[in-house]
């Protein structure tokens, strides 16, 4: 999986690539992990190139949240496709993310 | 049906206790009334003892008393001289109180008449003694010594007086006097005063036991309510009159109820004393930490009292460590500091606002602003200081400015141009019909170049805003292909730059807004006619399949730097590259682009290498067949 990282002001958009599923879930966890540290929580997830979930990738986006959610934050979704949604939205999960049109409506978001 | 009536224990419980005491006094009572028995038991049994020692001393006084007179009257049977026999009976008798004294010769058990009375201590009247027989026959057993028989306080004694050669006489002893048990007075009133002194003292000791006990019971009756569930201080409390005791039970249950209200504040305040979790906080610690703003409450020696979840990601803690630390040790910015420590020792009691920048290069520079205010007026030993991370804020306020800069700088450049190209035609209305179609030109180059500027200014503005909207149509892509070689051609003849189109045989159907494709398109084209030096070549090469026309706009031009080819889309951004700083331009038009793609599902994306030129692709979804 490919994971691309960049700012864009303040901001880290951190931009995977392909199934968040497996082993590449456990990848995207701790490159997460890493930006949540640095970034004090400025970031977004850009899910426009995100092809689908599977139960290992969901966790890994609600370990995310939880640990937002300490410090009375939400993890920003952009992008994400109507596959992605849909699992969202049938786990219930949906509720624990804001959900941006694009990156940079997310990255505004800060503003 | 018969009224319910309580259990005979309740009964009788109710009947030996006031109301407010409790079994316990009742146990007390029971035992004064036990230590009440003991003591008139340990008096008779005292008394009754003193009455039979009482009788028998005056069984040995009168066993003593005969012996004497039995050796006595021995001497005086053997000699025949009575006369003072009878007169030390008499005397005797008289001296022991001895109701009835004598001596009498033969069987005292046999008939009076057969019985020749020698001596008596009160003879009858008129009674005159037989003289001494030389022998008379045996009475008592001489080798037995003593006979006594008593019945009720009557004593009898009978003594044998063997007189050799002659035979043996009876000395009988007869007393009846009364011991009663309560017949010595001295014996009586000790056992009385002591009795006395033992009532006092178990009075004094049942009423202090009394109070004592009723003061545990109502502990323990307030131990059962508190077990049943009871919370109220005045449900639990005691009566303080009931003693020592109940005044610190009082007490006890005051603590608690202090300990219990600061636990409840510091739970709330989400604090974590005596260890406890902070996560069986209350509810508004679960709303502090639902705060994206860090919430910090320090006391007058800046320690940290309540940091809520933000406010321990701002100072890079942990959540759970964070409180009872030392401020100083986790925000360094002595501004920031100084402020806090003016306002938690009561220097100032205004709301103080200090910005302080951290972080560093790799990871990006953080600007946190705390606003620094005492808790209440009135208390000048605490401070809360909420943080907020403006660094976006900052980011956005300082690319203002600097658009308002460069924006300031481009546009008085075309209207300085038009200015000065106004004044010239109306200083000099009769110019030459070439020069006056020349400045028209140059006016009317600038004025569409304004346009165009406040026009990427209100596609910003609108972006911003969330309002830009797309008038939808069935776009011809061929016609606007035509237009944009006929835009750039001078300007791209004018830089000696190869301006080229790869156009497909067929197009595609596309729904779109016709101005703001063609918009993107021009921000595309223009910029790689700007940026690529004279000599040059720029290729729009359209290619399309059954989902997404692609349309690349390649040019052999300056090139990005890789790490500033994410940046180029960012609003007002312009690449740090030294050839440029003489090009126009206000940073939008990419930004403002890509938006305009995004909004129609497409995306524009950069492949670039420095010296060697950039390609921009821009991709719309094609309209299905």
């Amino acid at each position: 999986m490919d994971i691309l990282e960049q700012r864009q002001g303040a901001v880290t958009v951190i931009k995977p690539s392909g199934p968040l599923v497996g082993t590449d879930a456990d990848e995207f966890q701790q490159r997460l992990a890493g930006v949540i540290d640095r970034s004090l929580g400025r970031f977004v997830i850009d899910a426009a190139e995100l092809a689908y979930v599977d139960s290992r990738g969901l966790e890994v986006l609600k370990a995310a949240s939880d640990v937002l959610a300490q410090s009375g934050q939400a993890v920003r979704l952009a992008s994400a496709n109507e596959t992605v949604r849909e699992v969202l939205d049938l786990t219930d999960l949906a509720r624990c993310f804001e959900h941006y049109q694009d990156v940079s409506a997310a990255v505004r978001s800060f503003l | 049906m018969p009224p319910d009536r309580p259990p005979i224990k309740a009964r009788l419980a109710s009947c030996l206790l006031s109301p407010g005491e409790s079994v316990v006094a009742a146990l007390g009572l029971g035992g004064a009334i036990l230590m009440m028995t003991a003591i008139a038991a340990s008096g008779w049994w005292t008394l009754h003892t003193n009455q039979e020692s009482r009788r028998d001393a005056r069984q040995l006084e009168l066993r003593t008393v005969a012996e004497l007179l039995a050796e006595n009257a021995r001497s005086a049977l053997g000699s025949g001289e009575l006369s003072n026999l009878r007169t030390l009976i008499t005397a005797v008798a008289a001296r022991h109180e001895i109701e009835h004294l004598s001596l009498a010769l033969g069987d005292p058990a046999a008939s009076q008449p057969d019985r020749l009375v020698i001596a008596d201590a009160n003879p009858k009247p008129g009674t005159r003694y037989a003289p001494l027989p030389d022998a008379w026959p045996s009475g008592l057993d001489p080798e037995q010594l003593t006979v006594l028989t008593r019945a009720g306080d009557t004593v009898q004694l009978d003594a044998p007086v063997p007189v050799p050669g002659k035979g043996v006489a009876a000395l009988s002893l007869r007393d009846s006097r009364a011991f009663p048990l309560l017949g010595q007075w001295e014996v009586v009133a000790g056992i009385g005063a002591i009795g006395v002194a033992g009532m006092a003292a178990l009075l004094a000791g049942y009423r202090a036991a009394r109070s004592r006990f009723r003061a545990l019971g109502a502990i323990r009756d307030a131990l059962a309510a508190l077990a049943a569930g009871e919370k109220e201080h005045a449900a639990l409390s005691v009566c303080p009159d009931f003693g020592k005791e109940a005044r610190e039970w009082n007490r006890l249950l005051e603590e608690v109820s202090t300990l219990r209200s600061r636990l409840a504040i510091d739970r709330a305040a989400g604090g974590s004393s005596a260890g406890t979790n902070r996560r069986q906080g209350g509810d508004l610690n679960s709303l502090c930490d639902g705060l994206w703003q860090g919430l910090v409450l320090v006391d007058d020696q800046l320690q940290i009292r309540y940091a809520n979840g933000a406010a321990a990601v701002f100072l890079r803690a942990k959540r759970d460590d964070v409180q009872g630390k030392h401020l100083p040790s986790l925000v360094t910015d002595p501004a920031t500091l100084e402020a806090v420590r003016a306002v938690a020792t009561g220097q100032t009691r205004s709301r103080t606002v200090v910005e302080s920048e951290v972080g560093d290069p790799e990871n990006g520079r953080t600007v946190l602003r705390f606003s620094v205010r005492p808790v209440r007026k009135d208390d000048s030993a605490t401070a809360i200081l909420v943080i907020e991370d403006v660094t976006q804020q900052r980011l956005a306020d300082e690319a203002r400015q600097a658009f308002v800069a460069t924006a300031t700088h481009e546009l008085r450049t075309p209207l300085t141009n038009v200015r000065l190209y106004v004044d010239t035609l109306l200083e000099d209305p009769q110019q030459d019909p070439r020069a006056r179609a020349d400045a028209m030109n140059v006016i009317s180059t600038e004025v569409r170049r304004l346009e165009r500027m406040v026009g990427d200014m209100l596609s910003v503005a609108q972006i911003e805003a969330g309002q830009i909207k797309l008038h939808r149509g069935e776009i011809s892509l061929q016609p606007i292909f035509d237009e944009l070689g006929h835009d750039f051609a001078k300007q791209a003849a004018d830089k000696d730059i190869t301006l080229k189109f790869d156009l497909p045989p067929k197009w595609p159907q596309v729904d779109g807004d016709r101005d703001k494709v063609v918009m993107a398109l021009h921000n595309l084209v223009g910029n790689a006619v700007k940026y690529t030096p004279a000599g040059g070549q720029v290729l729009v090469r359209v290619s399309a399949d059954a989902q997404t026309l692609t349309i690349d706009v390649a040019d052999n031009g300056i090139g990005i730097k890789p790490d500033e080819q994410p940046m180029v889309f960012e609003k007002f951004y312009r690449a740090k590259d030294r050839r440029i700083a003489g090009v126009a331009g206000t940073g939008l038009g990419l930004s403002i682009a890509r938006e305009v793609v995004r909004l129609h599902g497409g995306d524009i994306t950069v492949q670039s290498e420095i010296d060697k030129g950039s390609t921009f692709t821009m991709t719309l979804p094609a309209k299905a067949a």
